[in-house]
């Protein structure tokens, strides 16, 4: 089960876009970390994905444990949410 | 699955680029039935392009994610569906194309191939290991880790200098490696001569791109390069690569659909490919210009001429 879901982004990023529709689309309820707003919060980002991309959706879990997606990828993306 | 249980759409467009979304407009206008299957994110390279100043009627240009969005968004308006999947085959079975996708079969009378490409890698040491932790292809979704960091960029085309001008709007300094001369258009390269000027970037033409190192924490430090056949370092925080395009048709490699030899689809003057009544439009057409206007007027013309392969055929199937 799905606690929190967390997605890191830029204003530029189509691929950003294309996981918040995704979520949206699930009924799912996030928050946006926007790396140009909040520049600080880049080495987060990288410790949590270990690369310079974005997007990064960490989808933190009922027991805390947390998955880390990078990129616009539902092979791994749906699995997480499940 | 018996043909009874199964939907034959009218056309599958494969891919969700310029070319298929401006196909998608024409064939939904004609009450053609329509699914764009899409792997990744409709708008393809032009979405994630900074900004486009040469498609016709945007005066002062439009973002490429704005344009890929309307371009979506006039599709759905007649019709046309986006599916999202990976088409990993095509069968020719007579009186209609299977699809092998990664959500099971789907079954069409025609198909239109719109799938574009992707930046090409340089293949150099360091390349793979230090992608997205150094190594990038997408200004727009990774230039914001570089905020007052040095950047390398690789290439000399459109593509290499835009998206080099975007970046100088984090960076301290740009290293625009160039293996021959610049081959950007006029406007760009005017463009990129304001920035040289203000010192923001740095031109290197006749310079090669050989190897691309990195620090024990695996993030890049220095890309080796040589210029005018000296071995130099250029000390940077990251390489963006934009250096040309591979075509997206892998998945067509075991059918009788005829590519050049790079893999660009081959077409007749109707874009129809050597599989009947499969089509091929955009980027991914061999003799394609890569401009996102032709990629548009291709998937126009493509549409035109599916409509009529549909209309020429002998025994239409019942859905």
């Amino acid at each position: 089960m799905v606690k929190n879901i967390t997605i890191f982004t830029t204003n530029t990023c189509a691929y950003c876009v294309m996981v918040k529709k995704y979520l949206d689309a699930k009924a799912h309820q996030y928050d946006v970390v926007n790396l140009d707003e909040q520049p600080h919060r880049q080495a987060e980002a990288l410790q949590l994905s270990g690369s310079l991309t974005v997007p990064v959706t960490v989808v933190t879990k009922h027991d805390d444990s947390k998955e880390v997606v990078v990129g616009y990828n539902l092979a791994k993306l749906a699995p997480a949410l499940a | 699955m018996s043909d009874a249980d199964k939907t034959v759409h009218d056309v599958i467009i494969v891919g969700a680029g310029p070319a298929a979304l401006t196909a998608a407009i024409y064939t939904t206008r004609e009450d053609i039935g329509t699914v764009l299957v899409e792997r990744g994110v409709p708008g393809g390279l032009a979405a994630v392009t900074d900004r486009i100043d040469n498609y016709p009627g945007f005066s002062e240009g439009i973002e490429g994610l704005t344009l890929a969005s309307e371009l979506q968004k006039q599709a759905e308006r007649f019709g046309a569906v986006i599916e999202f999947g990976e088409v990993t085959n095509i069968h020719d079975e007579g009186e209609h194309k299977r699809l092998e996708t990664t959500s099971g079969d789907m079954y069409a009378k025609t198909v239109l191939i719109a799938t574009g490409s992707d930046y090409k890698k340089l293949g150099i040491p360091g390349e793979q290991e230090y992608y997205a932790r150094g190594v990038h292809y997408c200004a727009t979704c990774d230039g914001a880790f570089y905020r007052d960091k040095r950047l390398v960029v690789v290439g000399g085309g459109n593509s290499a200098v835009q998206e080099a001008i975007f970046l100088t709007r984090f960076t301290t300094h740009i290293d625009l490696l160039v293996r021959s001369t610049i081959k950007a258009s006029d406007v760009l390269q005017h463009d990129l001569q304001k920035l040289v000027d203000a010192g923001k970037i740095t031109v290197h033409l006749n310079t090669t791109t050989d190897e691309i190192i990195g620090d024990p924490e695996h993030l890049v430090t220095k890309v080796v390069g040589t210029k005018d056949g000296v071995k130099t370092d250029f000390e940077t925080d990251g390489v963006f690569v934009f250096v040309g395009l591979d075509p997206n048709s892998q998945f067509i490699k075991d059918t009788c659909i005829k590519c050049d030899e790079i893999g660009f689809i081959m077409t007749d003057e109707h874009m129809q490919t050597t599989m009947p009544g499969v089509f091929a439009a955009g980027d991914i057409r061999s003799g394609a210009t890569m401009q996102i206007a032709s990629a548009a007027g291709e998937g126009a013309t493509a549409a035109l001429k599916l409509r009529e392969y549909l209309e020429a055929r002998p025994h239409p199937v019942q859905n």
